[in-house]
């Protein structure tokens, strides 16, 4: 017989030694095939086959003089307010000690409430990130038809939407993962059924935000009004996703998540300018008989839903398998019914 | 009165009331609102528990929680199921088989020994979008039969005449293992003079002595399964009938065969050969064989890597054969009312619940080995296929055991053959085909396990493995 033979010989166990695999979480899981005694050449094929499980991310290089610039700027800003607010005090206190304490308890209250924000802000920004990390790692495990791989991420996932809005689906989706389901289909699993009310909860909001603004532009009289109004309505919704998706929104946050955004839609590849053609096209047959506004506010209500659907794809914690064609049309068809009902009544 | 009758007696015999039916079942099929799914597989690979747990599933599947892949479920697009198999004349005794896998302790069916169908309705609402237009509800029917799998190997001889079947078996027996199981019969065969006058118990008891051959060559330790023919194996209702007395000549067929008697050997053969393919085979094949829209092979792997390579080329011979006698190919409209073709296959392997989880992709693999050369005359066909590792039930639960330091996946169930809870593990499957030296009794394990009780009530995804994934896959594109 073979001395060493390249594979692994069946064991017969009594049933006592066994442990359940659901309750040894915190135990290592070592699946037979990469034990240490005895590695068959079979499993260095598997990962020369598949890609490294992290991708490296390279981070945007900044540059040393852009951040003592701000840094800079940040200093001499935040002194001169200060200076300012002191020399405030002080002179309210010089007219009456009241009208000085009065100044001094709202400085404090402002200093909290901006503490409270930019520290709401940087978890915001750490959730994005951690977002981030997941959508890559579930990437990679959609290739992989592995077996154990996911453990990370299902961990992951339970630990950090721990208390927020999505931990009670996630929670049973996690708990109901069966343990015949590979990686792929773990995060298969998870993608349908994990997030299904979120989704739902985001498209809503999207849409609204979209009808909204495209009836706002269509009839708002100012033209120079129009930006302002959809950058309004953008900013509201962009806050709402984040917060569907259980992602700590402040200004903070919306600020970074519309910078992504722009970036996200300023390098849309073709599919997406095909699709917004497309809808384009939807659009002029039907609004043919509209006027030049209308077509103004068609537009609007496209861009929002855009920077929505990028939101969406921003904040969810799973990368969205199928693409959502239907939702740009089917909200540049409700702007249409919308304007042409509103038009009918005024003519 | 009378005249009435005898009108409803006359339309009855002529089959006019069946022609309707057939008529109304074509164009639902045309329509995609009838849909023939083939369960294919040779005998023992685990037709009838699948037909069964599916339409179990199936008819829970309004509550949306047993199939989480198959779409149409999971999204709680599917109204109600019925079981229309009443409708049929010969029913699939789906309360049986049922109540035979939810008594305590549960058992596996019986093998098949009759044909019978299936029919479930699915009432399901279209998803959003143009579809819509048509309605918002609809009905698809789906059709399947349970026939025992040792007479799906007849298919091929119709298109085989008495000499070329005769060949053909001859190049099967006259290698191993079959040579050396068959030794006897063979001399047996040479010392026959195949022109000369017969008398039937001579006749009669050369294909008993055959028919046994065929038995102790699908026991272990052979476990082959292209043997030919099937009914031989599995008569149905053709037991004790004189077509059963069949048995191809292995030695040179007779240089002159015109001058053989009419009650000679190889006339009898020859005559029955062909009788047994118009009345056994035919019927069998035009009435449940032709019109099929998809189709799933299921394939017991674990059984061939337990035997070793003989028995793993002579079942890649078999699905090779058999699935020539399938149509594939794409079907516009008209190609589906008149002649429907099979546009989707999905290969099984079943009992993917008797090795452990991590080594399913493997078990995929290396059913992909097995089907390989089938695989690839399907594609030429630009047919789409598939190959997925199935459990329709699943008998054991997965564990892990502490073993010298180190955790090891395991199984947990109970064994078939004694009903002792055990715990295994069953050994790796191979991704490559093994060398011979390596294909030693050591290697794998796999154990027959007796099924897991199942519930009463709801069903949920750890009642099978994959079983969503293969009807979304067969069926997804339907229930849009």
């Amino acid at each position: 017989m073979n001395p060493t033979p390249d594979w692994k010989r069946p064991v017969e166990l009594s049933p006592d030694a066994l442990t359940d695999p659901d309750n040894s979480d915190s135990k290592p899981q070592i699946s037979p095939v990469s034990a240490p005694r005895e590695i068959p050449p079979a499993l260095a094929q598997d990962t020369n086959d598949n890609p490294p499980d992290e991708v490296p991310v390279r981070a945007p290089a900044r540059k040393r003089s852009r951040r003592w610039l701000w840094g800079a700027l940040g200093v001499l800003a935040s002194t001169a307010i200060g200076t300012e607010v002191y020399r405030l005090i002080s002179w309210s206190n010089d007219i009456h000690p009241l009208l000085g304490a009065g100044f001094a308890a709202l400085t404090f209250i402002l200093t909290c409430a901006l503490g409270i924000e930019v520290h709401r802000g940087l978890r915001g920004n750490r959730q994005l990130k951690q977002v981030h990390a997941l959508q890559q790692q579930a990437q990679t495990l959609l290739t992989q038809s592995s077996h154990g791989n996911s453990t990370r991420l299902t961990r992951q996932l339970g630990r950090q939407y721990h208390g927020t809005v999505l931990q009670r689906e996630l929670q049973s989706a996690l708990q109901q993962l069966d343990s015949s389901y590979n990686d792929q289909e773990i995060v298969q699993y998870l993608d349908r059924h994990a997030l299904s009310q979120a989704d739902t909860a985001a498209r809503r909001c999207v849409q609204r935000y979209s009808i909204e603004s495209g009836v706002l532009v269509a009839f708002s009289p100012w033209a120079s009004f129009d930006m302002l109004l959809v950058a309004w309505r953008n900013l509201r919704m962009l806050r709402e996703v984040a917060a569907i998706y259980g992602i700590a929104s402040g200004p903070l946050t919306q600020g970074r998540l519309l910078k992504q955004v722009l970036q996200n839609l300023a390098f849309a590849g073709a599919s997406e300018l095909s699709l917004e053609a497309g809808s384009a096209l939807l659009g002029s047959s039907l609004t043919a008989s509209l006027s030049a506004r209308a077509g103004q506010g068609l537009g609007a209500g496209l861009f929002t839903a855009r920077t929505g659907l990028a939101a969406i794809r921003l904040c969810r914690p799973l990368p969205a398998q199928h693409k959502e064609s239907a939702l740009p049309r089917k909200i540049a068809k409700s702007i249409v019914q919308q304007l042409t009902a509103r038009q009918n009544d005024t003519l | 009165m009378g005249l009435q009758d005898t009108l409803k007696t006359l339309v009855h015999k002529s089959h006019l009331s069946d022609v309707s039916r057939h008529l109304k079942h074509r164009i639902e099929q045309g329509l995609e609102q009838r849909v023939k799914l083939a369960v294919t597989g040779l005998s023992r690979s685990g037709k009838t528990v699948f037909i069964s747990a599916l339409a179990r599933h199936l008819q829970q599947s309004d509550q949306g929680l047993s199939l989480p892949f198959f779409s149409a479920a999971a999204d709680g697009r599917i109204i109600g199921t019925r079981d229309c198999s009443h409708e049929s004349a010969i029913p699939f005794p789906l309360q049986t088989t049922l109540a035979g896998l939810q008594a305590s302790p549960p058992h596996w069916p019986a093998s098949t020994d009759q044909l019978s169908e299936v029919k479930l309705a699915l009432r399901y609402r279209r998803s959003p979008g143009l579809g819509r237009m048509l309605g918002e509800h609809t009905t698809l029917y789906l059709d399947l039969i349970d026939y025992p799998g040792e007479w799906l190997l007849d298919l091929p001889m119709l298109e085989w005449s008495f000499a070329t079947w005769c060949r053909q078996q001859q190049a099967l027996f006259f290698a191993s293992p079959r040579l050396e199981a068959s030794r006897e019969w063979l001399t047996c065969q040479q010392q026959l003079d195949w022109l000369a006058p017969a008398d039937d118990t001579q006749f009669q008891q050369l294909a008993h002595t055959f028919r046994d051959l065929l038995q102790q060559l699908r026991e272990p330790p052979y476990c082959l399964s292209l043997l030919q023919p099937g009914r031989l194996l599995m008569p149905g209702d053709l037991s004790d009938s004189p077509l059963l007395n069949l048995f191809p000549i292995l030695t040179d067929l007779p240089a002159n065969p015109d001058q053989a008697a009419p009650d000679s050997l190889y006339s009898r053969l020859k005559s029955t050969y062909y009788a047994y393919r118009e009345h056994a085979v035919r019927p069998f094949y035009e009435d449940h064989f032709r019109h099929f829209d998809r189709q799933i092979v299921l394939v017991d792997c674990l059984k061939t890597l337990n035997r070793g390579e003989a028995c793993f080329t002579d079942m890649q011979q078999a699905l090779n054969t058999l699935l020539h006698s399938f149509h594939y190919g794409h079907n516009s409209l008209l190609r589906r009312l008149v002649r429907p073709r099979i546009s989707r296959v999905l290969f099984a392997a079943t009992k993917a619940d008797h090795v452990t989880a991590n080594q399913h992709h493997n078990l995929d693999r290396f059913l992909q080995l097995l089907v390989e050369s089938a695989q690839r005359e399907i594609r030429f066909e630009q047919v789409e296929t598939h190959c997925l590792a199935i459990a329709s039930l699943r008998a054991t639960s997965a564990a892990q055991a502490k073993l010298d330091g180190q955790y090891l996946s395991c199984l947990r169930g109970h064994r078939k053959d004694n009903g002792e809870e055990m715990a295994l593990f069953p050994g790796e499957v191979p991704v490559e085909l093994p060398r011979a030296e390596d294909w030693n009794s050591e290697r794998f394990r796999f154990v027959d396990f007796a099924p897991r009780p199942l519930p009463v009530g709801p069903l949920r995804p750890e009642h099978h493995i994959r079983l969503d994934q293969a009807l979304e896959y067969l069926l997804g594109d339907l229930l849009q």
